[in-house]
């Protein structure tokens, strides 16, 4: 059996694990397998995505980042000020991922040039970056930013609304809502770059073996500091898009969120050695996630008892994922 | 198979018909192998012959599927490798198993330290060390880390942990493999000394032509099986090669067919990195190869990645065919077209969980990818299946796992890497450490063809026949110093070895680089 067979069973196990759980959440309980708790399992689980792809890419050269929870409160806080200073929405929100790629490139640089460990390099960034967000906020949240602002969380593709006779609004589709469109807009060309492109290539040379790529004339450098620049506007997308769906800007938003991310790339399959790893597998990853939260809540079980298991199903994937590395 | 006449004490090892599967794949099928004390008993074979399998049944890591192992005429079954252990065998692994962050007492005792109620007995473990250490007769102190010995030395820190154990049978697989022939010469006396002590050796190489000197019998394995058992005294080096391939080799190198010219394609002056080598000057010429010749550390390697520009250097120039070249990183070395194939594969050359084909592409992705960067398959594909052909790789297609080959055939990946890129100079290091005979004249007869193409290929070799028998021209170190170029076919061993060993031309050869108290 090559790899590649493996990785497709890999990659079917826990596709199978996620139709496992939609299968039984259907069971119990009547209101999960609807369309509009699909939307809604969909909408919850967007945020997940954008910071996984980004995960990937740092994942897959080695790396890790764990910034990204704090870059998006502070992305998305200085959309929102840009905002509330005049700016029109859509450059505020430029202005937002602008600065998570700043933050990225930071990141890049504190580990090719200053040859910090990712992990160091990016906790410091953490800190920081969530310590900036409540300084220029002073720790308070951002309101009466407008309906334009909400479009990009609130917003959908395809709405169909028709007034009854009376005048009310009556919805016959929801619609695709904009983070849903945009998270699958995304994994598309996060997957393609990936697989398809030199750089993305690269990108799998880098965390294969670094020395080896730069000995082959791979600027190993730039692809690093590429990876991080990418998780860090994605991050600063995932801030504008949370605090465009709450009309709010929290500072205090996004945290923890490092950990869905990481564990989302993990769980599909992604190696924390770098080297290993699709976009595909971190969507399926993603969605286990969501599914699992959104299942459970529905099932009344408590925050605490689905930390246990989220905890529970990690180690479980990651200790598959070693078993099948070690034969 | 081997039998002992009754009066005869039985054999320290004895090993009967020894079978071990791996799933459908028969990695061993019936061999015997006996090993008797104070001897030194070389098992030879290709890769993938089964000496690794069989040491591993030996040293308690695998159980046989069939078959029996008998230690002092006693049968055995060991379950671990600790098993084994305890009844005094212990393996000594090509790449050495110390912690570089402990000291060399640490290392000898780890898991087993002498203790004082709870804590470590640090003066005992201590002293211990060194009455190991004392037994090889090396001057290597218990208390200096691990991290900052040589190679050699870590060497003799797992020798004195096997005596520690109480060894009976050691099993030293490619004990030389990045030695120094001075280094070797060591080795080979602690080895003789362990003899004396009614230590039994099991000694695994490809370096047949140093077996000689300490080898008492050797076994032959082919393919999994048993070949042949003989007293060294009684056979041939060209007779193991025979029975290890199950064909004659005639030379082992082949003829040349490249003609040098008067053509310099690349010159090297005034090279220098302070505390490691140079100035170093040497030109490469048109149709030549050209070898690095000396000891380890002298500063081939550090040159070659020096020109290749993955190392920095403070002062020189590089000229390429007369044109001086600015070269800051391998990206520039290789845009120039300079190719560097590292010493150490799986480390630097090759990135292991990518696939063949996306390795022989790796240095030169532009030319299978068009506009944006997107990479065209069929392209890379045929480009692989081209250098899977021309050099002979032998996996089972263009997309398997650089990992899963050969040490042979990773090397020719790593050359077909090269050679996609139209390298014009490429420096070969140590290109066939830890490859198998057939492999290795494979590699031999590509390096003369690429020369014969107009390419300037430098060889950097520890093995002196292999410069010898392959280059043109030797360029000798000697502690980070070019101190000789000779001609080839005018030079010897002796030569060599001298240029290498001493700076002054008057002082005797062999100076040994392991620090050894008076014998």
């Amino acid at each position: 059996m090559n790899d590649r067979q493996k990785d497709l069973i890999q990659k079917f196990a826990a596709l199978a694990g996620l139709l496992v759980l939609v299968a039984v959440f259907s069971t119990t309980s009547n209101s999960f397998f609807t369309l509009g708790n699909g939307m809604t399992v969909a909408l919850q689980v967007t945020s997940i995505v954008y910071l996984g792809i980004g995960a990937t890419y740092v994942i897959l050269t080695g790396g890790i980042d764990l910034s990204v929870g704090s870059i998006l409160a502070l992305s998305g806080v200085v959309a929102a000020l840009a905002v509330k200073a005049g700016v029109p929405v859509p450059l505020g929100m430029t202005l937002g991922i602008a600065v998570g790629a700043l933050c990225g490139a930071i990141n890049g640089l504190l580990v090719t040039r200053m040859k910090l460990p990712p992990f160091i390099a990016t906790l410091g960034m953490m800190l920081v970056a969530r310590g900036v967000a409540l300084q220029i906020t002073g720790a308070r949240a951002i309101s009466g930013l407008g309906d334009a602002f909400g479009e990009l969380g609130n917003g959908s593709l395809w709405r169909v609304v028709k007034l009854d006779a009376r005048g009310f609004p009556d919805v016959v589709f929801p619609g695709i809502p904009y983070p849903v469109l945009l998270m699958v807009v995304l994994a598309v060309i996060a997957s393609i770059l990936l697989t398809r492109t030199t750089l993305g290539r690269h990108i799998h040379a880098v965390g294969s073996n670094a020395e080896a790529a730069r000995l082959s004339g791979v600027n190993v450098g730039r692809v690093v500091m590429f990876a991080y620049m990418v998780s860090g506007a994605l991050a600063g997308l995932t801030g504008c898009v949370l605090m465009s769906r709450l009309v709010t800007a929290q500072p205090n938003e996004g945290v923890m969120y490092e950990l869905d991310a990481i564990a989302s790339a993990v769980i599909g399959g992604t190696s924390l050695i770098g080297g290993v790893g699709t976009i595909s597998g971190t969507v399926i990853g993603s969605f286990v996630i969501g599914i699992l939260r959104n299942g459970l809540n529905m099932n009344g079980v408590s925050a605490f008892t689905q930390q246990i298991i989220i905890g529970l199903v990690i180690l479980l994937t990651v200790w598959i994922d070693q078993m099948r590395n070690r034969r | 198979m081997p039998v002992s006449s009754p009066s005869a004490p039985p054999p320290l090892l004895s090993l009967s018909d020894v079978t071990k599967r791996f799933f459908n794949v028969t990695a061993l099928a019936g061999v015997s192998l006996d090993v008797r004390r104070g001897e030194v008993h070389a098992v030879c074979g290709e890769n993938g012959a089964g000496k690794s399998t069989l040491m591993k049944v030996i040293s308690g890591m695998y159980a046989p599927d069939e078959g029996t192992l008998r230690l002092e005429g006693e049968e055995m079954r060991f379950a671990s490798t600790q098993a084994a252990q305890a009844r005094g065998i212990v393996m000594i692994h090509q790449e050495l198993n110390l912690v570089p962050h402990l000291d060399v007492a640490e290392n000898i005792f780890l898991g087993r330290e002498p203790r004082r109620g709870l804590f470590v007995d640090r003066a005992r473990q201590r002293a211990n060390a060194q009455a190991c250490l004392d037994r090889l007769g090396v001057a290597i102190r218990p208390d200096s880390p691990v991290a900052g010995l040589s190679v050699a030395q870590q060497q003799m820190v797992e020798i004195a942990k096997a005596l520690s154990m109480n060894a009976e049978l050691l099993i030293m697989d490619e004990p030389t493999s990045s030695l120094t022939d001075a280094e070797t010469a060591q080795l080979f006396k602690v080895i003789r000394e362990l003899k004396h002590a009614g230590v039994g050796i099991i000694y695994i190489s490809h370096r047949l032509d140093e077996m000689a000197e300490i080898v008492d019998r050797v076994t032959v394995l082919r393919d999994g099986r048993y070949v042949a058992t003989m007293d060294l005294a009684a056979t041939s080096i060209d007779e193991i090669v025979s029975l290890m391939v199950g064909r004659a080799l005639d030379d082992k190198f082949p003829a040349p067919t490249r003609r040098r010219a008067d053509e310099t394609v690349l010159a090297v002056r005034g090279l220098r990195r302070k505390g490691a080598f140079g100035p170093v000057d040497f030109d490469l010429r048109r149709g030549e190869i050209l070898g690095f010749a000396g000891l380890i550390g002298a500063g081939r390697t550090e040159v070659a990645r020096a020109v290749f520009g993955a190392d920095r250097v403070d002062a020189g120039e590089v000229r390429l065919h007369g044109r001086r070249v600015d070269i800051r990183s391998p990206i520039d070395a290789i845009r120039h077209g300079i190719a560097y194939l590292s010493e150490d594969r799986k480390a630097h050359g090759l990135a292991v969980k990518m696939t063949v084909a996306q390795n022989v592409t790796l240095a030169n992705m532009r030319a299978v990818s068009g506009r944006l960067g997107f990479i065209r398959f069929a392209d890379e594909l045929s480009a692989a299946r081209r250098y899977i052909d021309a050099l002979g790789i032998r996996t089972p297609s263009a997309g398997q796992v650089a990992k899963l080959l050969s040490g042979g055939n990773q090397q020719k990946v790593v050359i077909a890497k090269w050679l996609f890129r139209d390298s014009r100079v490429i420096f070969f290091d140590e290109p066939t450490r830890g490859i198998d005979v057939g492999a290795k004249y494979a590699i031999y007869e590509l390096m003369d063809k690429l020369a014969a193409d107009g390419i300037g290929v430098v060889l950097i070799s520890s093995e002196l026949p292999e410069i010898l028998g392959l280059t043109d021209r030797v360029c000798v170190f000697h502690e980070g110093s070019l101190t000789k170029i000779l001609e080839t076919r005018d030079t010897t061993q002796e030569e060599i070895m001298h240029h290498a060993s001493v700076r002054a031309p008057a002082a005797p050869a062999h100076a040994p680089t392991l620090q050894t108290t008076a014998a």
